[in-house]
């Protein structure tokens, strides 16, 4: 154990700063640039449904969250009272699904399904993308720098921040403010978002895709259901809270409110 | 004569369109359209940007600058590419507006039916199609397009209060209410819309006789709301005085109808009175600032002509 106030000193051959500290924090920022641009290149958009019925299916669920959340401020008993009928028996009956015929059936395997392959393609895609470089780079870190300790912070810290910043450093004594390559690695992966923010736009590797949708039609791409989802169990729920809805309305005594508020406001 | 009137209806827009449509050489000049090929990443490629420049196209379609808005499409669809869903609904929107005559329009009909075949959920030209077929004058046909496109996406407020206008035209009030109620559980507070709806009721009060107590309370609740979400808003003042003198002259008040939620007499009197002051208070403040709410002048000459009548009344 290293004597408290006693400073360690290590001899550290300059040429450690230009051949390991700097270039691991240089690959480290172009690759995530590249990351970035690979991910705006490999993305697809989501895709807006290519049927009429497809697209009710999607839209019935939040037109029942519509009606609960806003009937009070619009609709009279009556028109409600319609309104909470006709859902309730669309989504009991499944004639908002985009296949009532399957109704019942457990929901396709997401294999064999080439809508749910995609999406989860795209998913295995965003995943590979931060995958792939990482592991390349640390095992190259670790192929040719493991064991090297590059840097010394200039403030001391605690004994727990060792197997943050000296992994890869077997030693038990060494001071806890010298930080090993291979953690140099790791504070990088964690502490570069706003170096990329700074280069590449406020939220990177989503700028582009912000504008594709915005010029799409958001009513369109909007899609409310995971893939893999059943809808008729989401349905079905949505039956059961428009049921136990009960119905109130912010216009019955409008009128002495409005003159209340307004005669006060005068006078 | 409906283009007269089109005029009358938005006037109000009008003015500001133009404002927009004639700095349309400044916008489009500092940044043409090649260069934009090279700036593709700069901070000029914004939603935003494209954004304003969809805006621009349509006041330039407004004031007749079809060449100012070839431009701004042309703009779009170097970014988006033409098969963009927006992009062929703008497209289409210029080929509508540069038409010269009924064959022209049928031609783009045509045209939106065989983009429709292919990919049957295109919202922005299923949308443009129902505006075609209502300026060839085939409302029920219109009126058939948007149920299905309402089928396929209910959640479209826009199409909704489109699916009013249609049906009130058609004189079918009761539709009408209830494509306006959809559209405000989509949207709860816009106040416009509950304005609108009451407007609807207070005009479906005089063909149903049976329902017009229920109809006359119910305009009058709305315009209630439209004044409570948003102060001073005219439109709101002057259905509110309009409805609630239609009721106390007909005596719809709840002393005959008790199972009625309408209000009592007294009320709406005093409604009445809450709406001629704030109009009058209204009249007076826009009249001194006149240039800044030149787009809404029509509006102000009617609420006059208002005042002036209740006046009248009283003497």
């Amino acid at each position: 154990m290293a004597v408290q106030g006693d400073e360690q000193s290590i001899l550290r051959d300059p040429a450690l700063f230009y051949w390991i500290l700097f270039p691991i924090t240089v690959v480290m920022i172009l690759t995530g640039i590249l990351r970035h641009y690979a991910t705006v290149l490999m993305n697809t958009p989501p895709k807006s449904s290519s049927t009429l019925a497809e697209s009710r299916e999607r839209h019935a669920l939040l037109r029942g969250v519509n009606l609960r959340n806003h009937a009070c401020a619009v609709l009279d008993r009556e028109a409600f009272e319609a309104r909470k009928n006709y859902l309730v028996s669309g989504f009991r009956s499944g004639s908002f699904l985009k296949d009532p015929d399957n109704r019942g059936q457990p929901p396709a395997n997401p294999m064999t399904d080439p809508k749910g392959m995609e999406a989860m393609m795209g998913m295995l895609k965003g995943n590979m993308m931060m995958m792939i470089p990482q592991t390349l780079i640390m095992s190259w870190i670790n192929a040719f720098f493991s064991g090297f300790v590059i840097l010394k912070l200039p403030f001391p810290l605690t004994i727990r921040f060792k197997s943050m910043l000296q992994s890869g450093v077997m030693t038990r004594d060494l001071d806890v403010q010298w930080v090993s390559s291979l953690s140099w690695y790791f504070l990088n992966l964690m502490g570069l978002q706003s170096v990329f923010g700074f280069i590449l736009g406020s939220d990177n590797a989503a700028n582009q895709m912000a504008q594709q949708v915005g010029m799409a039609n958001p009513a369109a791409m909007m899609n409310p259901m995971q893939p893999g989802q059943d809808p008729d169990k989401l349905f079905l729920a949505e039956a059961e809270n428009l049921e136990v809805m009960e119905h109130f309305s912010i216009l019955n005594g409008i009128e002495e409110r409005v003159l209340q508020n307004f005669l006060t406001a005068v006078n | 004569m409906a283009l007269v009137e089109a005029r009358e209806v938005n006037g109000s827009d009008l003015i500001s369109a133009l404002h927009l449509s004639q700095q349309a050489p400044a916008i489009l000049g500092h940044n043409p359209a090649n260069a934009s090929v090279t700036s593709s990443t700069s901070s000029a490629d914004t939603a935003e940007e494209y954004g304003r420049i969809e805006q621009l196209f349509l006041a330039c379609l407004r004031t007749g600058d079809d060449k100012s808005a070839h431009a701004c499409l042309d703009r779009l669809s170097h970014r988006f590419g033409l098969a963009n869903e927006r992009v062929m609904g703008l497209r289409g929107l210029y080929e509508e507006a540069t038409a010269k005559d009924n064959s022209a329009l049928e031609k783009c009909l045509e045209e939106y039916e065989k983009v429709l075949s292919e990919n049957p959920v295109n919202v922005p030209i299923m949308k443009r199609r129902v505006a075609l077929l209502r300026s060839l004058n085939r409302s029920p046909d219109a009126i058939a397009a948007l149920i299905q496109l309402l089928d396929a996406v209910p959640t479209d407020a826009e199409a909704w209060c489109e699916l009013a206008d249609l049906y009130q035209a058609q004189g079918l009030g009761a539709q009408a209410i209830f494509s306006l109620e959809e559209a405000l559980l989509i949207a709860p507070n816009a106040w416009n819309i509950h304005a609108r709806l009451g407007e609807l009721l207070y005009v479906c009060t005089s063909s149903a006789e049976s329902d017009a107590p229920r109809l006359a309370g119910k305009s009058v609740q709305h315009f209630c709301r439209s004044i409570e979400l948003c102060d001073d808003y005219l439109r709101g003042y002057y259905g509110l005085v309009l409805a609630s003198s239609h009721m106390l002259e007909k005596e719809y008040a709840h002393e005959k109808f008790p199972e009625a939620v309408t209000a009592s007499k007294s009320i709406l009197a005093q409604l009445k009175r809450l709406g001629l002051q704030k109009m009058g208070d209204i009249v007076r403040s826009r009249s001194v600032d006149d240039q800044h709410w030149a787009s809404s002048r029509s509006e102000l000459i009617a609420a006059k002509e208002l005042l002036n009548r209740f006046e009248k009344s009283r003497s």
